[in-house]
């Protein structure tokens, strides 16, 4: 109905409408509305009232004449002839603002297009509809990539602010996550909460567990996406230090078994044959304990332990060959001991 | 960044507790070194490109844990219009531990006491490795606009600031165009 309505020109009909109200009332029933609007209307079962509302309210102009106007119109109407003119403003809203809309849309495709032309080189504009299309939205995508290069720095910077750790204030390495969502490094975390009690260092909120606090891989993973430059060096400086306290912690634990394995050749060297076999039981408790070492301390483990067997081995054949020369040389007194009693007895 | 501490309020005090208690080294050991230091550096950077208003920090020296600074006494307190000078200490493990802060300038205020030493809850039992030095100057140039007579360390300041608030702000005022002008 009201496209119907549209079609008495408004602008005709506002300016009757100004010159005197009343008076042009009826004109604007006969003259204004076209006999196709008029057909439609006696169809609908409209009344003249309503037939005259729908001119006036067809009249775009939210001026405030012409609202005091309807509103003394509504007063002088009947219920019905309100109730049409709720009917038809709320049949006109949503066509009103529709052309307004469709018209900045286009503004924007032009918009776009035009930067989509002068950006790949002056393109024909004689293209096939759908060609356009791809066109523009490809404009669109570039544009956008555009605009994202302009604002990638602040962007960027802005991302290191967010993503930077509070307490040594670069960019978070290892970003571990406390139970109220603030992140920070791992380290500075863990030192955090060691110096300066379990306290979120952002809300003071508690924190229950930070010595076991884990890495918030999701997050460490963006950042190790978004900061290469950053994180690399220092990843690498992590691992050089982690490989110098394994090297050290090898070193110690090398020495440790040289200096047991001194102090047991000493004691098995003295010792007879039952404490060598049970130094040879020990070693093999030993031997477990190594295997559970790192893989990589395992072939100098496996290295000491077999230095460690063979040195075993020759004192535990040692103290066999002495034993067996004691007992023979024991044997040999026993005997000679019995020579002399038989020879005192005869 | 936005922290919101519940600014003092109950136990705060504490006072005699520990403000410099973490042994200020003028070089820390070499492996605090590398990560105080760096904290630092980033601090004073971060200041250069963008300093809080009224406020200037930097190194005194060479030396990169001894600053000084200076705040303007913010417009509308008895404070107006002096330029307060103060000496900032970074501990070795500085972001773990707080910064000692002294006023160089003197200053009639109930929460700084004649040797110059500032009673704020963030430089003691308030740290957090999370503040930075900008926050701390933020936090001394509200103290001059909002004294704390109930944590004081001039009881007889405090006390004339709650019974005799005119007087108070004249002597600070005579206080301000002797000394830090």
């Amino acid at each position: 109905m009201a496209e119907a309505g549209e079609i008495a020109s408004p602008a005709i009909l506002q300016k009757r409408l100004k010159r005197s109200p009343r008076a042009v009332e009826a004109e604007t029933n006969e003259s204004i509305l076209s006999p196709r609007f008029r057909s439609a209307a006696a169809m609908a079962g409209w009344d003249e009232e309503a037939l005259l509302f729908a001119t006036q309210v067809v009249e775009d102009t939210p001026v405030r004449e012409s609202t005091r106007r309807r509103r003394s119109v509504n007063q002088l109407k009947s219920s019905t002839s309100s109730s049409s003119n709720r009917k038809l403003r709320s049949r006109r809203q949503p066509v009103d603002p529709i052309p307004v809309v469709v018209l900045c849309l286009d503004d924007e495709e032009d918009g776009s297009s035009h930067q989509e032309i002068e950006m790949e080189g002056k393109r024909s504009e004689g293209f096939a509809p759908n060609e356009e299309k791809k066109g523009n939205i490809g404009g669109g995508e570039e544009t956008l990539a555009k605009i994202n290069y302009k604002e990638g720095l602040p962007c960027m910077d802005r991302l290191r602010e967010e993503l930077s750790c509070a307490i040594c204030l670069e960019i978070c390495y290892e970003p571990s996550t406390t139970p109220c969502g603030h992140s920070f490094c791992k380290k500075c975390l863990k030192c955090a909460a060691d110096k300066c009690g379990k306290k979120c260092p952002k809300c003071r909120q508690l924190i229950s567990n930070a010595r076991s606090c884990t890495v918030n891989t999701v997050l460490w993973n963006t950042i190790q996406l978004l900061f290469p430059n950053e994180v690399e060096p220092r990843k690498k400086a992590a691992i050089e230090s982690s490989l110098r306290e394994e090297v050290s912690t090898q070193g110690l634990e090398l020495e440790r078994l040289r200096r047991h394995r001194r102090s047991r050749t000493l004691h098995s060297s003295t010792s007879s044959f039952r404490s060598a076999m049970e130094v040879l039981r020990t070693v093999g408790g030993d031997r477990n304990t190594v295997r559970r070492l790192n893989p990589s301390q395992s072939e100098d483990a496996a290295l000491a332990l077999r230095l460690q067997r063979e040195e075993f081995l020759e004192t535990f054949s040692s103290g066999q060959q002495r034993n067996s020369l004691y007992t023979t040389r024991a044997r040999l007194r026993s005997m000679a001991l019995g020579v002399n009693r038989m020879r005192n007895r005869s | 960044m936005s922290l919101a501490y519940s600014g003092g309020g109950g136990g705060g005090g504490g006072g005699g507790g520990g403000g410099g208690g973490s042994g200020v080294r003028p070089w820390p050991s070499t492996a605090s070194v590398s990560s105080s230091g760096k904290r630092i550096q980033k601090e004073m950077m971060e200041l250069n490109a963008d300093p809080p208003s009224d406020c200037s920090a930097g190194p005194k020296g060479d030396n990169l844990y001894h600053w000084i600074s200076t705040i303007i006494g913010p417009p509308g307190s008895p404070y107006e219009g002096g330029i307060f000078f103060l000496d900032i200490t970074f501990p070795g493990d500085y972001p773990f531990k707080p910064p000692k802060v002294v006023f160089k300038t003197r200053i009639y205020h109930c929460n700084v006491d004649s040797n110059g030493n500032v009673s704020v809850d963030i430089l003691k039992d308030g740290w957090s490795p999370a503040l930075t030095i900008s926050k701390v100057l933020l936090a001394i140039k509200s103290m001059f606009t909002n004294p704390d007579p109930y944590n004081p360390l001039m009881s007889n300041i405090a006390c004339l600031y709650e019974t005799d608030r005119a007087k108070h702000d004249q002597i600070a005022a005579e206080f301000t165009m002797r000394f830090a002008r």
